[in-house]
């Protein structure tokens, strides 16, 4: 009886450790960061009970916050989610059988993930420079005047749109290449029999197969565009620049950021990751409801 | 009797650590030393060197060093976090306002560290800058950076200007108006006298470095911030900058190729000219006061002990603040291998401040880099100084464009101001 006993215990024994260090590295900070948000708590010094009161101030009086929460969401569509319809019909290219060197392209296409956010943004930066830069060099070649793509509201949308689309659309595109070479070749070849041009036989079969995964690599997209923040913290100037001309590069996670090692207000900062968090359910529930409503989701 | 004896030595064994430790200099000590960008280099080089050997045998050092956001965002979460962090760290002007009012780092001003005694030939403005509300003395200064006007002599000769000693703004306009050329003849500015309106958007403002408040009230007096606004739209409407964003390729190939006349900052900037922007133009920059003998400061880096560091290792922590603070040796020795100006007002009357500087043609700019320096209001900083220098910035940059008046903008500013410090 006493040995049984020993051996019901074992499996516990050996996932402890995973689970030991998820409870110090994972759940106590996420349950100290509740803790703090009901707090006005600063760098240092005695902390003070607010209730609610960081979550009331973000919400109705602080001036960045919306904006920056809406930034996001302008670029969560033109930057995060855009390189779906990029990325999918790539990986459908690079797929086919008459593309030769798929390595390559899949390599080429990587290589942006990889790179240092900070070197990308750099680069861009010179790019989208106004006297400068290539694109406005590109634009004056048809007598177009120079655009200030970084002192511009919407030009400062464009060119973080432009690195996210850059960066991220290998890593979705590798993401649909591997669903799409599980998908059975007879599925095809069966649509093809029954004269289905190339358009409706990935409309009938690729599209329904991939559902799944779409929902998983826009998730993705969803929870990693709501935490921006290299991208617009150096192609914009840094914490003294707040996102450029008209705080438009501010994102929600910049001024998460901002308001807890520029400001020191850690309390608030606190507040606004959970209210981001918030977002992000609220967001993967809609990207739920509307991979559920195609063909071949909520398989 | 004997177990109420035991639990006062006990009480008092542990609070021992606690209390106020004198340096000793039988015990050996390594000194752990947080800093950002070029300061290690510099403080090895002191620290390994003939003086501070003979003075501190016993001391030896273990530097962590990140660039300077890194740095400032590590010692701002284990402040916040109330970890252990280096016994020493460096803080650089625009975040002393951020942790002066923490309540994490050393009061030096306090027995047994006695700082203002210490620190009474230091300048007085950077004394006051890591000094809190209620009169702690948070960080010593180690260098400072008085803001002058660098400007290329060969372009104002060439065009007829003495920048020298610029009564006003609008004078230094006026100066710019000619020093702004079509240079190859091809009906476009090529020759600019300033890199962008902004860079000036903070130096009449004491560099930035507080003074944000007045009475509690920011952006007070009103008429010296909305002055600032004014200044930064006429020199746009004036079509006298190059429109460069700061620290970018293009701003320093213009002022390497003598595309930009003049550059309104702190003393540093002349070591970056020399070594790395155009040190082929030796001979061709020189320095002014700025126009209207304005006094401020654009950079220093001031240094601090973590109010978590032991009492032992905070005493040995401080004869090291003090030897770089407060020894002439160690603060020309700083000022030779980076450029970062002496905060000892002792060393200003030094021979080498009398030394011309042959990359500024021989000029003594460094009596008039002391002279500011000595000159330099004391502004009060406060905890937010970060968060409005950020909307005040974005008020400067927006005001260049010209679609909202300087009173508009001013007024925006103030709100957000208001709103974010709620």
């Amino acid at each position: 009886m006493r040995v049984s006993r020993g051996k019901g215990r074992m499996p516990y024994l050996f996932i402890a450790p995973f689970f030991a260090l998820f409870a110090v590295f994972g759940v106590f900070p996420i349950g100290y960061s509740v803790l703090m948000s009901l707090f006005n708590w600063k760098m240092s010094g005695p902390v003070e009970f607010i209730g609610l009161g960081n979550y009331v101030n973000v919400l109705t009086v602080d001036p960045f916050f919306l904006s920056a929460v809406l930034n996001t969401l302008v670029l969560l569509l033109t930057g995060s989610l855009l390189q779906h319809f990029i990325a999918l019909p790539l990986a459908i290219v690079v797929n086919s059988r008459f593309v030769k060197g798929k390595e390559f392209f899949k390599t080429a296409y990587f290589l942006p993930y990889i790179t240092s956010t900070v070197a990308v943004a750099i680069i861009f930066a010179n790019l989208f420079d106004t006297n400068y830069g290539l694109f406005n060099w590109a634009l004056g070649a048809f007598g177009i005047e120079p655009v200030a793509w970084l002192a511009d509201p919407v030009g400062i949308k464009v060119a973080l749109s432009a690195v996210l689309n850059w960066k991220y659309v290998g890593w979705n595109m590798v993401i649909y290449l591997a669903a799409l070479q599980s998908i059975p070749a007879e599925l095809y070849e069966a649509v093809e029999m029954d004269g289905a041009g190339t358009i409706r036989k990935h409309l009938a079969i690729t599209l329904p197969h991939l559902m799944p995964v779409v929902f998983f690599a826009v998730s993705l997209s969803i929870i990693g565009g709501m935490q921006i923040f290299e991208e617009p913290f150096v192609l914009t100037g840094g914490y003294e620049n707040m996102g450029g001309e008209g705080n438009s590069g501010l994102t929600a996670a910049f001024y998460l950021m901002f308001t807890a090692f520029k400001a020191g207000r850690l309390g608030k900062a606190s507040a606004i990751a959970w209210i981001i968090f918030v977002v992000i359910l609220l967001l993967n529930r809609v990207n739920r409801l509307a991979t559920d409503r195609m063909p071949g989701g909520g398989d | 009797m004997k177990r109420a004896i035991a639990a006062f030595a006990l009480a008092i064994a542990l609070a021992l650590p606690l209390v106020a430790q004198s340096f000793d200099p039988r015990k050996k000590y390594e000194v752990t030393f947080g800093v950002y960008g070029d300061l290690e280099r510099a403080y090895r080089e002191v620290l390994s060197g003939p003086d501070f050997k003979s003075k501190y045998p016993n001391i030896t050092f273990k530097f962590q060093t990140a660039d300077m956001n890194g740095h400032h965002n590590r010692l701002a979460t284990i402040i916040a976090a109330g970890e252990a962090a280096n016994d020493i760290e460096a803080v650089e002007i625009r975040f002393i306002s951020n942790l002066v009012e923490s309540g994490g780092l050393t009061d030096l001003g306090a027995k047994p560290f006695n700082g203002r005694v210490v620190g009474k030939d230091l300048v007085k403005f950077a004394m006051s800058n890591a000094t809190t509300t209620r009169g702690k003395l948070v960080a010593m200064p180690v260098d400072i950076a008085p803001a002058v006007l660098f400007y290329r002599k060969d372009l104002a000769d060439a065009a007829k200007v003495n920048l020298d000693s610029l009564k006003s703004w609008d004078e230094y306009i006026e100066a710019g108006k000619k020093l702004t050329l079509d240079r190859d003849g091809d009906g476009k500015k090529d020759q600019f006298a300033i890199t962008h309106p902004g860079d000036v958007g903070v130096i009449p403002l004491n560099g930035g470095n507080g003074g944000w408040f007045e009475d509690g009230k920011p952006l007070e007096p009103k008429q010296k911030f909305l002055d600032v606004l004014d200044l930064v739209l006429k020199i746009r409407r004036a079509g006298i900058d190059a429109d460069l964003g700061a620290w970018t390729p293009a701003w320093t190939q213009a002022l390497k190729d003598g595309k930009v006349a003049t550059m309104p900052l702190g003393s540093w900037f002349g070591g970056a000219l020399k070594t790395w922007i155009a040190p082929e133009s030796k001979g061709k920059w020189r320095v002014a006061y700025l126009p209207g003998k304005l006094y401020a400061a654009v950079g220093g880096t001031y240094l601090a002990i973590p109010a978590k560091v032991s009492a032992a290792r905070k005493a040995a922590a401080w004869e090291v603040i003090k030897y770089l603070a407060t020894s002439p040796v160690a603060q020309l020795a700083v000022f030779r291998s980076i450029d970062a100006f002496p905060a000892l007002t002792t060393v200003y009357s030094d021979k080498v401040m009398d030394e011309g500087v042959e990359y500024f043609g021989g000029q003594k700019v460094r009596k008039i880099y002391a002279d500011v320096a000595l000159h330099i209001p004391e502004s009060p900083v406060s905890e937010y100084d970060n968060v409005v220098l950020s909307i005040w910035m974005r008020a400067v940059s927006t005001v260049v464009f010209g679609k909202k008046s300087p009173e508009v903008l001013y007024e925006e500013a103030r709100k957000k101001i208001l709103a974010t410090v709620e």
